[in-house]
């Protein structure tokens, strides 16, 4: 899978929040808050086809955790992410 | 002829013929008159014959909603080419062909100049200045105590509403601008809001600036509640809100800098609100406080 195109990553004050920017943009009015771990997965993601493992070993290098959290944590990320429609 | 505005401390010139009836649709820019031998930002010439524009090439359509203007934005000859209507499926009545730097314009206008003059003006000012610390907002602006209040809204929310009951009921109130008034931040980093020419359906082109004291985001709703928005959401009411244009990469990139830098110095509110006096004096309480 795919990050969908026409969306742009941005820091606000410690906060991260993805907006619908440039020629692929669908929606101008979309906005999605995202916690550090996510904008981190995004930033990775970007321009690449990737799959669930791809998550969990990018999640297992940055952060201090378990495989098992870490699949579990990309399991609701992903839903979260395709429920958005921001996945092709 | 040419005449020189000055808005929000930005410099344009408009150049159109001695006897043409646009003219008429500018008088609300009279109060921001300049002398001025440069042209400033840039220069936007009204023209009567069109270039062959038929090799045009699309990039993209932006229109926020069914019953507001749409722009069909098509790259031509090294320009940009922007043609305007004032609904989602209304027939095109402006070309405008623009440099891509946003310094030297023309525009034709089909039909009745009332629309098309403001909004080409608008365009080319969002253009020229969305780089530069400026932001458009719709809203409207109460002054009180030497500062500016802006209120936010979907269409239809009662903005001006909102305004004309502070104006009623709080004493030594007065309106700057009842639809889009322009937010500034200074070099000191202050934020001032600035009269414009674009005032909506009030007659009101006050060429005057406050520093802000907040930002008001109103909802209708069935008792009047406040409170103080966290810096996300408070974002996301400026974005919605403000006339950026966004299919550039660095018109986003300025856009953003401009809200992040309001919405981290002005705080901003979420106002649920009845149309009444209460909830006038329950936010002026709030945001003064």
């Amino acid at each position: 899978m795919k990050l969908r195109n026409g969306y742009t990553l941005r820091s606000l004050g410690k906060e991260f929040i993805l907006v619908a920017e440039g020629l692929d943009a669908v929606d101008f009015s979309r906005m999605i808050s995202m916690n550090e771990s996510a904008a981190f997965l995004w930033k990775a993601l970007e321009n690449k086809d990737f799959d669930s493992d791809t998550l969990v070993d990018l999640l297992l290098e940055e952060y201090d955790i378990t495989r098992e959290v870490a699949e579990k944590d990309v399991a609701t990320l992903l839903q979260t992410w395709k429920e958005a429609d921001l996945i092709i | 002829m040419k005449k020189v505005y000055k808005v929000a401390g930005h410099k344009f010139a408009v150049v159109i013929p001695d006897n043409d009836l646009a003219w008429n649709e500018m008088k609300n820019y009279d109060p921001f008159l300049v002398d001025s031998d440069s042209d400033g930002l840039f220069c936007v010439e009204l023209i009567d014959v069109m270039p062959n524009t038929s090799d045009k090439q699309k990039v993209m359509t932006d229109c926020a909603g069914f019953d507001l203007p749409r722009f069909d934005i098509y790259e031509w000859d090294g320009c940009w080419l922007i043609e305007g209507a004032p609904t989602f499926e209304a027939p095109v009545r402006f070309y405008l062909i623009t440099d891509k730097a946003f310094t030297k314009a023309r525009f034709r206008i089909l039909g009745s100049p009332r629309f098309s003059v403001n909004t080409v003006m608008m365009l080319m000012f969002t253009l020229a200045t969305e780089h530069r610390d400026t932001l458009m907002m719709h809203s409207s602006v109460t002054v009180k105590g030497g500062k500016g209040y802006l209120f936010l809204g979907k269409s239809g929310t009662g903005k001006s509403t909102h305004s004309q009951l502070w104006i009623n009921n709080i004493e030594g109130c007065e309106l700057l601008n009842d639809d889009n008034p322009v937010l500034r931040i200074e070099p000191n980093g202050e934020v001032l809001v600035y009269g414009s020419p674009w005032s909506g359906k009030t007659s009101c082109y006050r060429n005057l600036n406050y520093p802000v004291g907040a930002i008001v985001d109103l909802h209708q709703a069935k008792s009047n509640e406040i409170h103080q928005l966290p810096i996300v959401r408070a974002y996301a009411s400026l974005y919605v809100a403000c006339s950026g244009i966004r299919f550039l990469k660095e018109m986003a990139d300025g856009l953003h800098a401009t809200i992040e830098k309001i919405v981290s110095t002005v705080p901003c509110y979420s106002l649920d609100c009845l149309p009444n006096a209460d909830a006038a004096i329950l936010c002026y309480k709030t945001v003064t406080q």
